[in-house]
């Protein structure tokens, strides 16, 4: 278990505060937030590149703040992998074990076994620079699974790496942290890439670790508007929220009128994702959470159909493609449902356009 | 990540630290020397009533006895092959003295935000763009006027050769060597520490292999700076070549190093003394030495080229 309490770095313009996270044996975690959100640098504060200002790193119970990186017994992945240029495929591999100076004899089945389960036992004697991405993605993995470390740190591993391969190695990822029962802590900026992988994902915002949860669970409780942001919600409408017997009910912009089951009051903004408005085709329907809209734009996506709309506020749907009874050209006007449930509340005073 | 690097862990801190202590308080002895220098010398700002000329420098000409030894077989005198040997010999201590001082400090300045890395730069990069001959002026005001330097007896010395040497080759060297490390990803010393390695294995086994080629090439062009060096010898330590034998010590005759200038204060002497063909041979050999050892430089250095 990684417990990380109370962590301050200064960096002069950039501040890294209160990071308070554990991460539990065999968890696979994805720390991301937006470029500059301070992720490389408690990768590189557990590394031991950096120390802490203040706080605390523990490993299984013991304090690692003060060890040396060579004592911490931590594997560490860099984004550009950085395996030795000078040594080949297999000397890369049999670096950890070669430094704790252990006979040759054990040595040799070692890397053999770790390469063949990696998939790169025919690379033996090649060296990285005649090596593919995704080869080198697993050598790099090899060489820091085989001293079995207590938690291995990914560093944006998969941004190198071209569209169509990414998700084929995250999911490689992922097959090899279930396989060694390892301890994972992969950094990256893309929420689609965290939801390939995590098991729990840590968002950081501007040096500051602002929700860690299930995947689920931070779409369904975002802590903040950031967080809605990141995690892709694309609809946010200014409003006054009044209490009601199930919840509020918000005032919005032109007289609109919708519900939500979370209690608020006062100024704030509402947030719902694209894929919970429901587009009701054929049917008249009015009443709270129900307003029409006009189509203003359709464009279709792989596995939906985005759908933009003009009215009294700008709303973008997500609807899956090829729903029965769902068809809509721009300048229709529809009718649109947002469900009570599916209408965050969040304080106004947050709503300035901060950079996601 | 912009803005300044924070506080790295105790080990790497300890380097640094030591490092930048070292290279200030060199800085510190140079602009201190410096000040006393100029304070105790202020009167000659302003001198009295005329320049003093000397006499003596009307008075010399070559003889026909110079002339007739060098013009034709200079590889037959023994004064020639000391100068060879002479430049070899101090080159090469050269070469490796400032290989001990500078490929730590070139690691240091290329590894860690050593505090007033410009002043540093400003330093090195100077010495090697300056005339060389205002280095060796320095150095003898250094070396003849400041209070402990003056005791070390440099000045007009055989071993001021490599003094001046130094200082020239050290500068080149230390521009090839840092752009050595910087081509090598620091992050190789980091992944190696987390797999166990300590810091000078780190070093020893992942930063050296990778820098080799580049501080091959540095040390070539080190040799080479200071195997031509002229200006700077030529005022620091004069001509060797018309004092009295009795004057050298019995090891430097041992060695043959003695009644010899290096190559480069040798060509301009002979010429200057009438001999231009004996010159001129031996501007070719420079020549044929510095060809040699870019050559070298990229056949050694492979794809690493310091330029």
């Amino acid at each position: 278990m990684i417990e990380l309490s109370d962590i301050n770095i200064d960096l002069g313009e950039f501040h890294l505060r209160d990071i308070d996270l554990t991460i539990n044996d065999g968890e696979y975690m994805v720390m991301l937030g937006p470029t500059g959100a301070g992720k490389t640098v408690i990768v590189e504060c557990l590394v031991g590149i950096y120390r802490p200002a203040t706080g605390s790193m523990r490993v299984d119970g013991v304090e690692i703040t003060s060890l040396y990186p060579e004592e911490r017994n931590i594997g560490y992945v860099p984004q550009d992998y950085a395996l030795f240029p000078n040594m080949t495929v297999r000397q890369n591999v049999a670096y950890g074990l070669v430094a704790r100076k252990l006979p040759r004899h054990e040595i040799d089945p070692k890397v053999q076994a770790t390469m063949e389960s990696l998939g790169v036992d025919h690379l033996h004697y090649r060296l990285p620079l005649n090596l593919s991405g995704g080869e080198r993605q697993r050598v790099a993995l090899g060489r820091a699974l085989i001293t079995q470390p207590r938690v291995l740190l990914l560093d944006e591993p998969l941004s190198a790496l071209d569209e169509n391969l990414r998700a084929d190695l995250a999911a490689e990822l992922l097959r090899i942290q279930r396989r060694v029962s390892g301890t994972f802590l992969h950094v990256c900026h893309s929420f689609e890439e965290a939801a390939d992988v995590a098991d729990r994902i840590a968002i950081m915002n501007d040096g500051r670790l602002v929700q860690v949860g299930s995947i689920a669970e931070v779409l369904a409780q975002p802590a903040s508007l950031f967080v809605a942001r990141f995690t892709r919600t694309r609809n946010f409408i200014e409003g006054t929220a009044q209490p009601s017997a199930d919840g509020c009910r918000v005032t919005g912009p032109n007289g609109l009128e919708l519900h939500s089951t979370h209690r608020a009051q006062g100024p704030v903004t509402a947030a719902v994702r694209p894929e919970e408005i429901e587009i009701l085709n054929g049917v008249a329907a009015s009443g709270p959470g129900v307003l029409r809209a006009k189509v203003a734009a359709v464009r279709a996506k792989p596995t939906y159909t985005e759908v933009s709309f003009e009215g009294s506020v700008p709303l973008v749907v997500h609807e899956r493609t090829g729903r029965a009874g769902f068809h809509a050209n721009c300048g229709d006007e529809l009718c649109l449902r947002i469900p009570p449930d599916a209408l965050k509340i969040f304080p106004a005073e947050e709503s300035e356009p901060d950079g996601r | 990540m912009s803005g300044k690097l924070p506080e790295r862990s105790p080990l790497l801190r300890r380097h640094a630290a030591v490092v930048t202590a070292v290279v200030y308080s060199a800085v510190v002895f140079l602009v201190l020397g410096a000040c006393w220098l100029f304070a105790s010398n202020v009167d000659q700002l302003f001198p009295g009533e005329q320049f003093i000329q000397s006499a003596a420098m009307d008075e010399w000409r070559p003889t026909d006895e110079h002339l007739h030894v060098f013009a034709g077989g200079f590889w037959r005198v023994g004064a020639f092959w000391r100068s060879v040997n002479l430049t070899v010999v101090t080159a090469t201590i050269t070469m490796l003295i400032a290989a001990a001082v500078g490929i730590p400090a070139a690691y240091a300045l290329s590894r860690y935000k050593v505090p007033g890395r410009s002043i540093i730069d400003v330093l090195f990069s100077s010495v090697i763009v300056l005339p060389t001959a205002s280095v060796g002026l320095c150095l003898v005001i250094l070396m003849q006027h400041t209070p402990v330097l003056k005791e070390l007896h440099l000045v007009y010395s055989l071993p001021g050769i490599v003094a001046v040497q130094l200082v020239v080759a050290t500068a080149m060297g230390i521009s090839a060597w840092k752009a050595a490390f910087d081509g090598v990803n620091e992050r190789f010393e980091h992944v190696a520490r987390s797999l166990g390695s300590g810091p000078w294995r780190a070093f020893r086994t992942v930063t050296l292999p990778c820098a080799k080629p580049g501080l091959i090439a540095g040390l070539i062009l080190a040799w080479t700076r200071a195997a031509a060096e002229f200006g700077g010898v030529l005022i620091f330590c004069s001509t060797f070549a018309e004092r009295p034998e009795a004057s050298f010590s019995p090891m430097t005759r041992l060695l043959h190093l003695h009644q010899a200038d290096p190559l480069a204060v040798s060509m301009w002497s002979q010429i200057e003394y009438g001999n231009v063909e004996y010159g001129t041979a031996i501007g070719f050999m420079l020549v044929f030495i510095s060809a040699a050892s870019v050559y070298a430089i990229h056949r050694l250095g492979g794809k690493t080229y310091v330029w």
